[in-house]
This record gives C-alpha cells, sequence and structure tokens, in this order.
C-alpha cells in the first residue's frame, strides 16, 4: 500500500544527511569526532520523540498542534510534583506519561466525536493547556534530585542514554507500525478514511490511540527537557508545535496521511541536529542558521513532493 | 602574605578591565562597589587551576539579541577580542535565539571544540544551569555576563548594580529637593527584577526623610510609549506640584517628558528626571534645561569579560561577582553631596546620535551600532 513511496523520502533524508556529514568532515576536523557526533545524537532526542507521536498523527491524515503546550504543562507538573524529592521519580515520571496519553486521547475522541478538522481541535487544545500550564506556573517550578540529569546527559560505554533510548523506541515503533494490524489500520485511515470505514476498520479507534501516542510522546520528550533543564517552565514546550512538524516532513511523511514512517523521522531529526550543530562549528550566524535551515526543510520535501506529483 | 596576593591580583584585574571601558573622561577606577562594600571577606574564585598559556580559544554563548542593548554588549566584546589579538586566537560566538534547548546546545558545541574558557549570557537562570555546571565539571572556567545561573557554579559573573542605580537616584533628589517635595517613581516592568531591584533601594532613601512625598509609582514597561500614557494621567492629576520623576532607566524617559511638554510645561520647568543608558533622555535634558542623572548599567560589560576571561586564564583571584562601574553623568550644576558627576552629561550625549542608541557601552565616539564591524580573531 505504501511501499512504493515510502523510500523516496527515506533516500532524499539519507543522502542529504550524509552530504551535510561528508561536507562537515571535509571543512572542520573537531565536527566529524566522535564525542562530537554522540554530541548530536544527545541533542536530537526532543525534536525526534516529538516527531514519533507528530508521525503516527500525520500518518492517519491528522495533525497534533498542541503538542507544545502539552510539553510545557506536562514538564512543569514533572519538576514540580517530583520537588526534588527523589521518592517521587517514579510515581511521577509514570503518572506523567499516562496523563500524557490521556490528554492525548482527549484530542482524539473530540476530533472524533466532534467531527472537526484537528488542526483546529489541537489548536484549541494547546491553548487551553498552554492556559492551565500559566495557571499551575507562572514561572520554574519545583525541581529534580541529583542524578535526574543522567536522563539527558549520561553516558554508558560512552555512548549517550538518551540517544540510545530514542533508536530502540524508534525501532520498536517501526516493527509495531509494519507488523501489527493497529499499524496497519493507521496508514489506511490515513489513506482513504472513507474505504477504511466501509472495509470495517475501527478508524475511530486508531485515531483516537494516534492522538494518544501523541500525547504519551510529548510526555517523554517533558520529561527529558525537566532532566535537561533540571526544571520544568511554563513555556518549555513552546517551540515544539511546528518544530515537531520538520523531521516529519523532511523524513518523507506526506501530510495528507497515509504515506511515510518513523524511520524517516528519525532520520529528519537528526539532519537538523547535525544541520545545527555544523553551523554552530562552521561559525555561521544564528541569524543565517535559521534561513540555511528552512531552505533545507523546503529542498527535501520538493524532493518527496515531486516524486509523488510523477507518480500521480 | 595571602591577602597581599589578592590586593595585587585584584589590581591586576581591575587595571585590565578598566581598559577596556574606554568612556573619555568617566572613572576609569576599580568598582566602586567593591571598594565601598562594608563586609570585611568578600568572596573570591580562586583561578590557579586554569592558568595556562595563551593563545586561547574563548567561546561565547549568547542568550540572543533583540535589543539595542544586546548588540552593544556583544559589540563591546568584539572590540574587546580585537584589542586582545595577541592573547586571544579565536573568540567562537554562538546565539541561541532566546531558546533554552539551543542554547544548552550550543554550550555542549562550544565544549565540543575545545574553548579554553566559556562567557555565557545565559537565557533562563535554571534551564541553562546543567549546562554550564556541566562545563564547569569537566574543567571549563566559565564566567557568567549580564544573566547568570541559578548556582554558583561559575568563576565570577560580570554585572552591574540595580541596588546602587536605585539609591544613587533617590539620595541625589532627596539631596536636590533639600528632603521636602513630591516624587513620582516611573518604574520598568511590574515585577521584573531590575524594575524592582532599583525601586526597592530607592525607596528605603525616600523613606528616611519624611518631607519627601511619593505622589504614585507607575510603570512604563520599560517603553517611552506606555511611560508617555502613565505620565500624561500622573501630570493631569498633579501638574507643577511634581518636583522630581525618579525612573528606574533611561527607555521610558524621553516619554514622561514629552508628557510634561505637552503638558504645558516650558524649557526650565520640568522637573528633574533620572535616566540610564540611553541618549534621547541626555538630548532632551540639554534641550529643556531639566536637571538629570545618569547611571548606567553599561554595555560595556561585554568588553569587561573578555578581560576578566584574560585574567582567569592567567590563574588570578577574581571576585564571585564582578560589579562593574558604571558612570555617574550629572548636568551641569547639579551636583549634590552625595552624587557628584564622574562626567558631564554635556560630554556624554552623542548629540547628532541617534536617540535610541546606548552611550554607555564604551565604543567610542563615532559609533554606529548598525554599521560597526571589527576585526576580532574568529
Amino acid at each position: 500500500m505504501t511501499t512504493g513511496r515510502l523510500p523516496t523520502g527515506l533516500i532524499a533524508v539519507t543522502s542529504l544527511l550524509l552530504l551535510l556529514l561528508a561536507l562537515g568532515a571535509a571543512l572542520s576536523h573537531s565536527f566529524i569526532q566522535p564525542g562530537n557526533l554522540l554530541n548530536v545524537l544527545e541533542q536530537a532526542t526532543d525534536l525526534a520523540i516529538v516527531g514519533l507521536g507528530q508521525t503516527v498523527v500525520v500518518l492517519t491524515g491528522g495533525i497534533d498542534l498542541s503538542v507544545g503546550s502539552l510539553i510545557s504543562l506536562l514538564a512543569v507538573l514533572t519538576s514540580g510534583l517530583i520537588d526534588s524529592d527523589a521518592s517521587m521519580v517514579l510515581p511521577v515520571v509514570a503518572g506523567v506519561i499516562v496523563l500524557g496519553a490521556l490528554l492525548g486521547a482527549i484530542n482524539g475522541l473530540t476530533v472524533v466525536w466532534l467531527r472537526v478538522h484537528p488542526l483546529i481541535v489541537t489548536l484549541g487544545s494547546g491553548a487551553v493547556l498552554q492556559g492551565i500550564t500559566l495557571l499551575y506556573a507562572k514561572g520554574p517550578v519545583g525541581g529534580v534530585p541529583d542524578g535526574f540529569d543522567f536522563l539527558a546527559y549520561g553516558r554508558v560505554l560512552g555512548l549517550p542514554v538518551a540517544g540510545v533510548a530514542v533508536l530502540l523506541v524508534f525501532v520498536i515503533a517501526a516493527l509495531l507500525l509494519r507488523l501489527t494490524p493497529f499499524g496497519r489500520y493507521v496508514y489506511a485511515v490515513g489513506d482513504d478514511p472513507v474505504a477504511a470505514s466501509l472495509m470495517g476498520l475501527p478508524r475511530r479507534r486508531v485515531l483516537v490511540v494516534a492522538y494518544a501516542v501523541s500525547g504519551a510522546c510529548s510526555a517523554l520528550a517533558a520529561i527529558y527537557l525537566v532532566a535537561r533543564f533540571g526544571s520544568g517552565q511554563p513555556y518549555t514546550g513552546a517551540n515544539y508545535t511546528l518544530a515537531s512538524i520538520t523531521p516529519v516532513v523532511v523524513g518523507g511523511t506526506v501530510l495528507a496521511g497515509g504515506r511515510g514512517g518513523v524511520m524517516g523521522t528519525l532520520l529528519g531529526a537528526y539532519l537538523v541536529a547535525v544541520l545545527n550543530n555544523l553551523l554552530n562549528f562552521l561559525d555561521v550566524s544564528s541569524q543565517m542558521q535559521l534561513v540555511v535551515q528552512g531552505l533545507i526543510i523546503i529542498l527535501a520535501v520538493s524532493v518527496v513532493i515531486d516524486k509523488r506529483r510523477v507518480v500521480a | 602574605m595571602r591577602r597581599r596576593i589578592v590586593v595585587s591580583g585584584l589590581a591586576a584585574v581591575f587595571a585590565l578591565a578598566s581598559t577596556g571601558q574606554v568612556m573619555a573622561d568617566g572613572y576609569t577606577g576599580a568598582p566602586r562597589t567593591f571598594l565601598f562594600n562594608p563586609a570585611t571577606k568578600l568572596c573570591f574564585s580562586d583561578t590557579a587551576k586554569y592558568k595556562k598559556a595563551g593563545p586561547y580559544t574563548l567561546g561565547f554563548s549568547n542568550a540572543g539579541l533583540g535589543d539595542s542593548w544586546r548588540v552593544v554588549m556583544l559589540h563591546s566584546m568584539e572590540k574587546a577580542a580585537a584589542e586582545h589579538k595577541d592573547k586571544i586566537a579565536h573568540l567562537l560566538i554562538t546565539d541561541a535565539g532566546h531558546d533554552d534547548a539551543k542554547q544548552v546546545a550550543d554550550i555542549q558545541d562550544l565544549v565540543a571544540r575545545k574553548v579554553d574558557l566559556l562567557i555565557v549570557s545565559a537565557n533562563t537562570e535554571k534551564a541553562v544551569d546543567p549546562a554550564v555546571t556541566r562545563a564547569m565539571r569537566a574543567g571549563i572556567p566559565v564566567v557568567m555576563v549580564d544573566r547568570r545561573v541559578q548556582s554558583n557554579n561559575f568563576v565570577t559573573f560580570v554585572t552591574a548594580s540595580d541596588a546602587m542605580m536605585g539609591r544613587l537616584f533617590a539620595q541625589w533628589i532627596v539631596e536636590k529637593l533639600h528632603g521636602k517635595g513630591n516624587v513620582v517613581i516611573l518604574a520598568g516592568q511590574a515585577g521584573s527584577s531590575p524594575s524592582e531591584n532599583r525601586v526597592g533601594p530607592a525607596m528605603e532613601v525616600f523613606s528616611q526623610y519624611p518631607g519627601i512625598k511619593i505622589l504614585d509609582t507607575v510603570y512604563s514597561d520599560w517603553s517611552p510609549v506606555k511611560g508617555k500614557q502613565v505620565m500624561q494621567a500622573v501630570i493631569a492629576k498633579y501638574g507643577h506640584s511634581i518636583d522630581a520623576v525618579w525612573s528606574a532607566h533611561g527607555l521610558q524617559v524621553p516619554g514622561s517628558i514629552e508628557a510634561f511638554l505637552e503638558a504645558g510645561f516650558k524649557p526650565g520647568e520640568i522637573p528633574m528626571h533620572t535616566t540610564a543608558d540611553v541618549n534621547g533622555p541626555l538630548q532632551m535634558a540639554l534641550k529643556y534645561k531639566i536637571p538629570m542623572l545618569e547611571i548606567g548599567y553599561p554595555p560595556a560589560m561585554g568588553g569587561v569579560a573578555i578581560n576578566v576571561a584574560l585574567q582567569v586564564l592567567n590563574g588570578a583571584r577574581v571576585p564571585c561577582t564582578y560589579q562593574i562601574n558604571s558612570q555617574i553623568a550629572l548636568t551641569d550644576g547639579d551636583a549634590t553631596a552625595s552624587v557628584k558627576p564622574d562626567l558631564s552629561i554635556k560630554d556624554e550625549v552623542v548629540p547628532d546620535g541617534p536617540a535610541d542608541m546606548l552611550v554607555t557601552g564604551g565604543m567610542g565616539p563615532g559609533y554606529n551600532p548598525s554599521s560597526y564591524s571589527v576585526d576580532y580573531p574568529k
């Protein structure tokens, strides 16, 4: 159903990634050092995880614009409720992941019940969640015990814990999407919702679960950011709403749904992280970094779209 | 013996640091907030372990640009680096665009590029703290400038004193009014630390003089437009009974002066104002004969941070908080018993310069922020 188109995006993002790495190796000796590349692996964590949830939603033909606010809310709850008490870490982390999934599921239920476009639903719920976040915390709140930052900065055998965990999560997600009925339904629902319903696929349940997955991914990103920053802040997630769409589309997942996959998103997140890092190493000003980033996104996506046009 | 080492080390720091501020005739001595500090023991950082031979690679992780103060601060830093080309091989600058996640990654990248010392202006106090702490733990000395992190995991923090500004502004007004008169407090943004940290100490000064009456405290949000609006309301209510306007900074002062002019105040009738950093209020003080006291939060601290960084790499002890000098500039004839000018506002103003430019960057005459460029070691 999708196998014919999937590789185009993957090939595009992989070639761009390799091109950047080769360019970096040629231009800067310190860029290509393993120490730096492992840093990049770690720096891609937040974007990759949020992008994973976003990919699943986009595959169903939807979009989740509440991820930024959801990350902010779950970040302030994580550090606010742990409040530097080591015994609270496990219950709060578990609770935050469940809460993220629940709030995501509510997004999905709203889309299904009200039959309003997910863009509107999640734009609205994002505003609600940001409001609640600010009611709970006007500034940085609470804290985490020593050692919690291991999640964000920790190394085992020299490898970044977060980066390796992300890799594992993506492999599992890719397998689930390929091998389980739910995974196949996600593609079917996104490809042609009417046909999916006529075939008797559980379209509504698939949508609710997809948004729940996005919510849970936002929770994981929030926990990672709290570990990285030492506390949650009410605008911690603000940048992620739109940023989370970049790795998705760069990785070859089509916004219309039904085509694409999570491994492309992972590579898309790596591409963004490598690009930011390389531009730093080449002393490109951050103002110029934005310009280059934007151009690369358009370039990467245009390759995919072009191919689709030919196919269509 | 130990004490002598401390003192000579300090003298070296200050001597170097003060050359970074090339204010024409201003005060160039050791920071007064340090000399006048009544505590007998101050916090010092021992930097012997950071001593190494140059030339050095310095990294600067900036929170971001976006306002004129931060632009001048960056220029001041580039200028100081250019002046020390013999000691500095590279000054690597990153800009986080006011994004915590990017600043954390920027700091990691600068460490990966093997900087000898990191200068950091933190986007937020808490979020950048773990990254700064990790750099310190990895043996890289960190000098904070303008915005610190929450923990004390850095070598020194280069800043200026809000409390000194607030107190001197208030003391000058009290003495100009001979202890009797009506004062309007034109604050910045409610709840913002620079505003509160200036207003609080000012009120402690005013509260010692029963003849001083605070008519109103209004908030300008650091904006001349908002400053004008709130002052129009205050002037409508109190008119000529206003004897002084205590303003927390210079950004809102042009709005206040315009409000007085539009209410029919003639040159010479507008009450005294306090101000900081900005050129426009100084131009207006001379044009409309307004008694004015300027004490800045100088963006020259960017350049000072470079000099302090070189001292750290030279193994000199530095105070944990390095409060740089703010010049005390007054309109002629307005000195009081406690507040004597380091320079005249006549000499500090850039008469033909843009009204919104900052005059306290130590950038010398002819400086234009929009076209400035210096060949610093990249």
